[in-house]
C-alpha cells in the first residue's frame, strides 16, 4: 500500500512566545520489512534557529527545533510518502497466560524491545485493580496471551464510547477508564493499563490511519487525526504484537506508525510545548491518501 | 534521697555522667563495653563535666545565636505548616577517633567505585543484566534509569563526583550502610555550618583537640570542578530547585562559600548545543553543573515533561559531551534500595572480594527464594518499596499498618518490595534539657571525587534521634544533626578556603550577573519603595482620621480612592496589599540568597512579620498611623542596610534601579491626583508629607505650600531625593555603568527611553506639568521598565 501523508499541528498564543524549544516525533518511522519512508519532509514556522536529527531509547527518529524570534503563531508540518506492507495473517504461537511470566523473565536484556520496559507503571499508565480486574473478566476463557489481547481489544470497543469531546490530551487513563469513553489515546491507555495488570508487556504506538476506508468498509474512527494503538509481548516466538482498540482490529496495511513507546509520553509528537505563556489554541489536520 | 557514692563526689566526670545510662544490645559511642568513657571522649568530657550548667548553657546559646544571624534555616514541609524552620542543631559534636575514621574512608571509597562501575555498566554495556547478576525487570521499572541517558558516558568520563553514605554503627560494633546517597546529596553546606556552630560552643576544647579541617576537603573539590571549566568560562554552577526547596539555604550558602554561581533552570539556555547561562551581559557558556536537583527535573523536553525547574534541551548538552553534572543524570539510581541487596554478590563480582563495609542486609521480594525468606521473617524486618531510595525506616510504616495478612501481600506485590533487617543504632549523647543522654545515631559520610582520587570530608554531619527509638532520626519529625569531630593524634594546621597571602593582591573579576537574579533584585527595589509609598500614604490618611476628620471628607475620600488604585482596601487598617508587597519583597529577596546578605534577608523576614502580624490586630485611626510609623522604620533599616552596606556590583544597581523607578511613578501618580488643580483642601500638604518633605519646603519657600511649590519641590527639584527629576537622574547614573551603555555607545531603546522621559520633564514648569502631564510621565516610566526587562532581564 502506498500513501500520501500531510499533517499540520498548529499552535497559537495569546500573547507573543519568545522562545521555544520542542522536541517532535511526527514523521512516519522506517520498518524494515513492514514499512518504507519514500520520501518526506517537515516544514516548521516559525523557521527554527537550530534544528537537531537524533533518536530516542526506543529507537523513534526525533527532531529537536529552537524557535528564536518572538512569534504568535508556530506551525509544524510534514508530507510522506510511505509504502506499508501487509503484516499477513497472524498465526498464534503465543504462550498460555501462565506461561508468559517465564519467557519474561528468561528475556535478560534491556533493549529497546525488552518486554520489561513495558511492564508497571508508566508516566501516564498506573494499572488499578479495578484495571486489572477488567483484564481478567475479558481473559477468562482465553487459551493464549494473543487470545487475551483480542477479547480484550474488544471488550473496550464494546463497552467504551468513542466520543472526541469527552477527553483532552490530558486526561488520565483512570478517569477516561471510569467513565467508559474517551478517543484513541485513552483507548490504548486504558488497553496498556489492564495488560500490564495481567502481567502482559504493553506499549503504545502513534500513527495515522488512512482517511478514505477501501471500498466497501466503513470509514474508521480517528482517521481525521493522529492515531494511536496498542503493541503487547506475545512471549519469545511470537513477539510484539499490534491491536487497535479503537476499531479492535489487527494493525495490518491501513495504520502507519510513527513511533513506539511505554505510553503518549514517550512519544508525544511536540513535546514543550507547556513553557510557552498562557493558554494555547491548537489546530491540527491530517490527511493520509492511498495511491493504489 | 541517697548520698552520690564516695568516688562520683571526688571524680566530676562520673559525677557529670551519673544519669547517662546507654540501653542494652546496642553499643554507644561514649560509654564502652567495660562502663569506662572511651579514651577518644575523654578530654572533652572533662572539660564538659568542669563547667557549670549555667556556664554550658550560654555557650549553647552562642551557637544558637551564631546559626541565627547566619540565617541558618531549612525548610520544613507539613500537613499544616510549611515554612522556615531553624537549623536543629545537637550541641554535643560526636567525637570519633582518627584510626576508625580511616577505616571508614577506606570502606567507603572502595563502594563508591563499586558503585561508579556497576552505573557505568547500567548506562553502558548493561553486562550486569545480561549475565544475569542484576534483574531486568528491576531497572527497567526503576525510575531512576533514565532512558535518554542510556549509552551515553559523562563528560568528565565519571557519572560519580560527589557522593554521600549513611551509616550506621550496628550491635557487634561494625560500621554498616543504611544508604547510598548518590543523586544530589545534600547537607555538606550545613556540615560547615554545624562545624562553625559547634566551634563557637566548645572554641577552647576544639583548639586543643586535634580535629581534623573540613576546608581542606572543600578546596581540592572545588579546584577539581574548576579544573573541568572550558577555556574563558566564569563559574562551575550550583544548579537548584529553588528557594521552595527543603535544603535551598544550604546551596545558597555552599554557592557563596565556593565561589560558584547559584543557577535555576530558567538561569540556562541552550545555543547551539551549549548550556548559557542568561546574564546581563548575554549568554555566558558553562559547562560544570553541581546539581541539587533530582535528574528527571533537569529536562522537560526528554525527562519529565511536567518540570519547571528544568532547561528544556539540556540533555543534548550533555550527550554531546558538551556539560558535565555533577552527579551524572541518572546516577539516581544507585540509590535504588532494593539494589543493596545485589551489592554483596557485585562486591565479589567485580572487585574479587566483599564489601569492606556491609550494607544492612536486604532482601528483594521479587526473587521467590528471598520472597519466602522475608514472608517467613516478616516481623524481624522492615519492608519498603523495592524502587524507594533513602533510609528505609523513613517510609518503613507501612507493614504493620496494613492490616491484611503481610505474606498475601508480599506475594501479590513481590517484585515491588523489598525486606530489610530491622537496625538497632549504636547511641551517641545528645543534650536534652541540659542533661547528657545518649540517643540513637547515624553518620553522613560525604566523599568527593578529586585529582586523586576520592577524598572523605572528615566529619561534620551526623544525625541523632531525639527519642530512644532508632526509627526518629528524620529531620523533618523532631531529628537534630549533630558535628562530628575527627579526632587525630596531632595537631593539625588550620586550614581555610583562601589561598595564602603571597606578594600583591588581585581581586577576581565579578562574574556577570545572571538575568533571573537581576530582575529579583529590580522588583525587591520596587515592592520595597511601593511598600514605603503606601505606608506614608496610609500614615497620613490614619493620622488625619485619628484627628476626628470625618472619614467622608472630600481629602479623605480622595486618599482612600488613590489607595484603592494600588488595590488596598481601606476597610482594612493594614492593607493586604501592603502586606502583599512586602512580602513580595521578601519572596524576590529569597531567589537571590546567593548575592543577598544575611542582615539583609532578616530584615526582610522581620518586616514582612511585623506587617503580617499588625494586619491581624490594629485598627484605623491612631493605632493604624503608629504602626504605619513602625513599619516605615523598619523598611528605612533596611534601606540603610541596602544603601550603606552593599557592594557596588551590578545587583545593587538593579535594585537602585528599581527603586527608583518606583519612587518617580508614584510620585508622579501622588502628585496627579494631590497636586490636581481640583484637589481638595489639604491635599497639598498630604502630598509634601509623603514626599517627606515638610522641613524641606518650609525652608525652601517660606510660604504656605502653593500648586506651584509642590510641584517644583517633588518633581523638578533634583537636589530633592523624593523628586521625580531626581530619580530620572540616579536612573541615567546607573544605566550608564551597566555592560552594553555609556557614553560612546549608540543609543539602546532604554537609554532613548530614559532621556526622552527625563528631557520632557526637565523642560517644565510647576504651571505646565498638570496632571495630565504626570500621567504621561507615568506611562514613559512603565515604558523605562519594560525596556529594562527586555534589554536584561528576560
Amino acid at each position: 500500500m502506498l500513501y500520501d501523508i500531510r499533517m499540520t499541528i498548529r499552535y497559537q498564543y495569546p500573547s507573543h512566545a519568545t522562545a521555544g524549544r520542542y522536541l517532535l516525533r511526527l514523521m512516519p518511522a522506517v520498518l524494515p520489512g513492514v514499512q518504507r519512508v519514500i520520501a518526506g519532509s517537515l516544514t516548521v514556522s516559525p523557521e527554527p534557529v537550530e534544528q537537531l536529527a537524533g533518536r530516542d531509547f526506543f529507537g523513534n527518529e526525533t527532531v529537536e527545533v529552537a524557535l528564536g524570534e518572538p512569534h504568535w503563531e508556530s506551525r509544524f508540518s510534514i508530507a510522506a510518502r510511505v509504502e506499508r506492507r501487509r503484516i499477513s495473517d497472524l498465526l498464534d504461537v503465543s504462550p498460555r497466560p501462565e506461561d508468559l511470566a517465564r519467557d519474561i523473565a528468561a528475556h535478560a536484556t534491556l533493549d529497546a524491545s525488552a518486554p520489561h520496559h513495558f511492564l508497571g507503571p508508566s508516566t501516564r499508565v498506573q494499572p488499578t485493580p479495578e484495571m486489572t480486574a477488567f483484564g481478567r473478566e475479558a481473559a477468562s476463557g482465553s487459551a493464549t496471551v494473543y487470545e487475551i489481547i483480542r477479547s480484550l481489544a474488544e471488550k473496550i470497543h464494546d463497552e467504551f464510547a468513542f466520543d472526541p469531546s469527552a477527553t483532552e490530551v490530558d486526561t488520565p487513563v483512570l478517569e477516561a477508564f471510569e467513565a467508559r469513553h474517551g478517543v484513541c489515546q485513552d483507548f490504548s491507555h486504558v488497553m496498556i493499563g489492564c495488560l500490564r495488570g495481567l502481567g502482559i508487556p504493553a506499549g503504545y504506538v502513534s500513527g495515522f490511519l488512512r482517511t478514505i476506508p477501501p471500498e466497501g468498509q466503513p470509514r474508521l474512527e480517528g482517521a481525521d487525526a493522529m492515531h494511536a494503538w496498542v503493541r503487547a509481548w506475545c512471549g519469545h516466538q511470537m513477539g510484539w504484537v499490534e491491536y487497535d482498540p479503537t476499531n479492535a482490529v489487527e494493525v495490518a496495511r491501513d495504520h502507519v506508525v510513527i513511533a513506539t513507546g511505554r505510553d503518549y509520553s514517550d512519544v508525544a509528537p511536540i513535546q514543550g510545548v507547556m513553557r510557552s505563556a498562557g493558554m494555547q489554541s491548537t489546530g491540527q489536520s491530517v490527511d493520509v491518501i492511498p495511491l493504489d | 534521697m541517697s548520698e552520690a557514692p564516695e568516688a562520683d563526689r571526688r571524680d566530676p566526670v562520673a559525677r557529670f555522667l551519673k544519669d547517662y545510662r546507654p540501653p542494652a544490645g546496642v553499643p554507644d559511642e561514649l560509654i564502652g563495653a567495660d562502663g569506662s568513657v572511651r579514651p577518644v571522649w575523654a578530654g572533652f568530657i572533662k572539660r564538659l563535666a568542669s563547667m557549670t550548667p549555667e556556664r554550658l548553657a550560654s555557650r549553647m546559646a552562642h551557637g544558637d545565636q551564631y546559626l541565627r544571624d547566619a540565617g541558618v534555616y531549612y525548610r520544613r514541609y507539613g500537613p499544616q505548616d510549611t515554612g522556615q524552620r531553624d537549623w536543629p542543631l545537637s550541641h554535643c559534636p560526636l567525637l570519633v577517633a582518627e584510626e576508625d575514621w580511616s577505616e571508614i574512608a577506606a570502606g567507603l571509597t572502595e563502594r563508591a567505585d563499586l558503585l561508579e562501575r556497576i552505573c557505568a555498566d547500567l548506562y553502558g554495556a548493561n553486562r550486569l543484566v545480561e549475565q544475569g547478576h542484576l534483574p531486568a525487570s528491576l531497572i527497567a521499572q526503576s525510575p531512576e534509569w533514565l532512558r535518554p541517558l542510556v549509552g551515553v558516558t559523562p563528560r568528565s568520563g565519571h557519572f560519580l563526583h560527589f557522593v554521600a553514605f549513611d551509616i550506621g554503627r550496628g550491635p557487634d560494633g561494625k560500621w554498616w550502610v543504611l544508604s547510598d546517597r548518590t543523586q544530589a546529596p545534600s547537607g555538606a553546606g550545613f556540615a560547615l555550618e554545624n562545624r562553625i556552630a559547634t566551634q563557637r560552643v566548645y572554641s577552647d576544647v576544639f583548639a586543643a583537640a586535634n580535629v581534623t579541617r573540613l576546608a581542606g576537603f572543600f578546596r581540592a573539590f572545588r579546584d577539581t570542578m574548576t579544573g573541568m571549566l572550558e577555556e574563558g568560562e566564569d563559574r562551575v554552577g550550583i544548579l537548584t530547585p529553588g528557594p521552595l526547596n527543603e535544603t535551598y539555604f544550604e546551596h545558597a550558602y555552599i554557592a557563596r562559600y565556593l565561589g560558584f554561581a547559584l543557577l535555576q533552570g530558567e538561569d540556562l539556555t541552550m545555543h547551539d548545543g551549549r548550556a548559557m547561562v542568561r546574564t546581563i551581559e548575554g549568554l555566558r557558556p558553562i559547562s560544570v553543573l553541581w546539581r541539587r536537583l533530582d535528574a528527571a527535573w533537569a529536562d522537560p523536553l526528554e525527562l519529565n515533561e511536567g518540570s519547571q525547574l528544568g532547561t528544556p534541551g539540556l540533555l543534548r548538552a550533555i550527550r554531546d559531551g558538551r556539560l558535565t553534572m555533577v552527579n551524572a543524570l541518572g546516577a539516581g539510581i544507585l540509590e535504588t534500595r532494593a539494589l543493596m541487596a545485589f551489592l554483596p554478590r557485585l562486591s565479589q563480582l567485580l572487585d574479587g572480594q566483599p564489601l569492606r563495609i556491609p550494607n544492612i542486609a536486604t532482601w528483594w521480594c521479587g526473587q521467590p527464594s528471598e520472597r519466602a525468606h522475608v514472608r517467613s521473617n516478616a516481623e524481624m524486618m522492615m519492608i519498603s518499596p523495592a524502587q524507594a531510595t533513602g533510609l528505609a525506616h523513613e517510609t518503613a510504616a507501612m507493614a504493620s499498618a496494613e492490616a491484611e495478612d503481610i505474606a498475601a501481600w508480599i506475594e501479590r506485590e513481590g517484585p515491588s518490595l523489598v525486606g530489610q533487617e530491622r537496625i538497632h543504632l549504636s547511641t551517641a549523647p545528645a543534650f536534652v534539657d541540659g542533661t547528657l543522654v545518649p540517643r540513637p545515631m547515624s553518620l553522613r559520610v560525604y566523599l568527593a571525587r578529586t585529582a586523586s582520587g576520592w577524598r572523605a570530608m572528615p566529619g561534620g554531619y551526623a544525625r541523632i534521634g531525639m527519642t530512644a527509638e532508632a526509627n526518629d532520626l528524620a529531620m523533618q519529625e523532631g531529628g537534630r544533626v549533630a558535628d562530628v569531630w575527627i579526632i587525630g593524634r596531632t595537631t593539625e594546621p588550620a586550614e581555610t578556603m583562601q589561598p595564602a597571602y603571597s606578594g600583591a593582591i588581585s581581586r577576581a573579576p565579578l562574574a556577570p550577573l545572571p538575568s533571573r537574579a537581576a530582575d529579583n533584585l529590580f522588583w525587591l527595589g520596587r515592592y520595597v519603595e511601593r511598600a514605603e509609598h503606601l505606608v506614608r500614604v496610609l500614615r497620613a490618611l490614619h493620622a488625619r482620621l485619628a484627628e476626628t476628620e470625618a472619614p467622608d471628607a472630600p481629602l479623605l475620600r480622595r486618599t482612600a480612592k488613590y489607595l484603592d488604585s494600588f488595590g488596598c482596601d481601606m476597610d482594612q487598617p493594614v492593607p493586604e496589599a501592603l502586606v502583599e508587597a512586602i512580602s513580595a519583597a521578601f519572596g524576590s529577596a529569597g531567589h537571590v540568597g546567593d548575592r543577598f546578605s544575611v542582615d539583609g534577608a532578616l530584615a526582610l523576614g522581620d518586616l514582612t512579620r511585623t506587617a503580617e502580624e499588625f494586619a491581624l490586630r490594629v485598627e484605623a485611626g491612631d493605632d493604624a498611623a503608629r504602626a504605619m510609623s513602625v513599619l516605615l522604620r523598619k523598611l528605612s533599616g533596611f534601606g540603610g542596610l541596602v544603601h550603606d552596606n552593599m557592594y557596588r556590583f551590578s545587583g545593587w544597581r538593579f535594585i537602585s534601579l528599581g527603586r527608583a523607578m518606583e519612587r518617580a511613578s508614584t510620585m508622579c501618580a501622588c502628585l496627579a491626583v494631590f497636586a490636581d488643580a481640583a484637589a481638595p483642601e489639604g491635599a497639598l500638604d498630604l502630598a509634601v508629607e509623603v514626599g517627606d518633605s515638610l522641613v524641606t519646603h518650609h525652608r525652601r519657600y517660606a510660604v504656605a505650600t502653593s500648586r506651584a511649590t509642590v510641584v517644583d519641590l517633588l518633581a523638578l527639584d533634583a537636589l530633592n531625593p523624593r523628586a521625580v527629576l531626581c530619580q530620572f537622574d540616579h536612573i541615567e547614573a546607573h544605566l550608564a555603568k551597566l555592560p552594553g551603555t555609556g557614553r560612546h555607545r549608540p543609543m539602546s531603546p532604554l537609554t532613548r527611553a530614559v532621556l526622552r522621559a527625563r528631557t520632557d520633564l526637565a523642560l517644565q514648569t510647576p504651571e505646565t506639568l498638570d496632571s495630565a502631564a504626570l500621567r504621561r510621565l507615568e506611562d514613559e516610566i512603565r515604558e523605562m521598565s519594560d525596556q529594562l526587562t527586555l534589554a536584561y532581564l528576560t
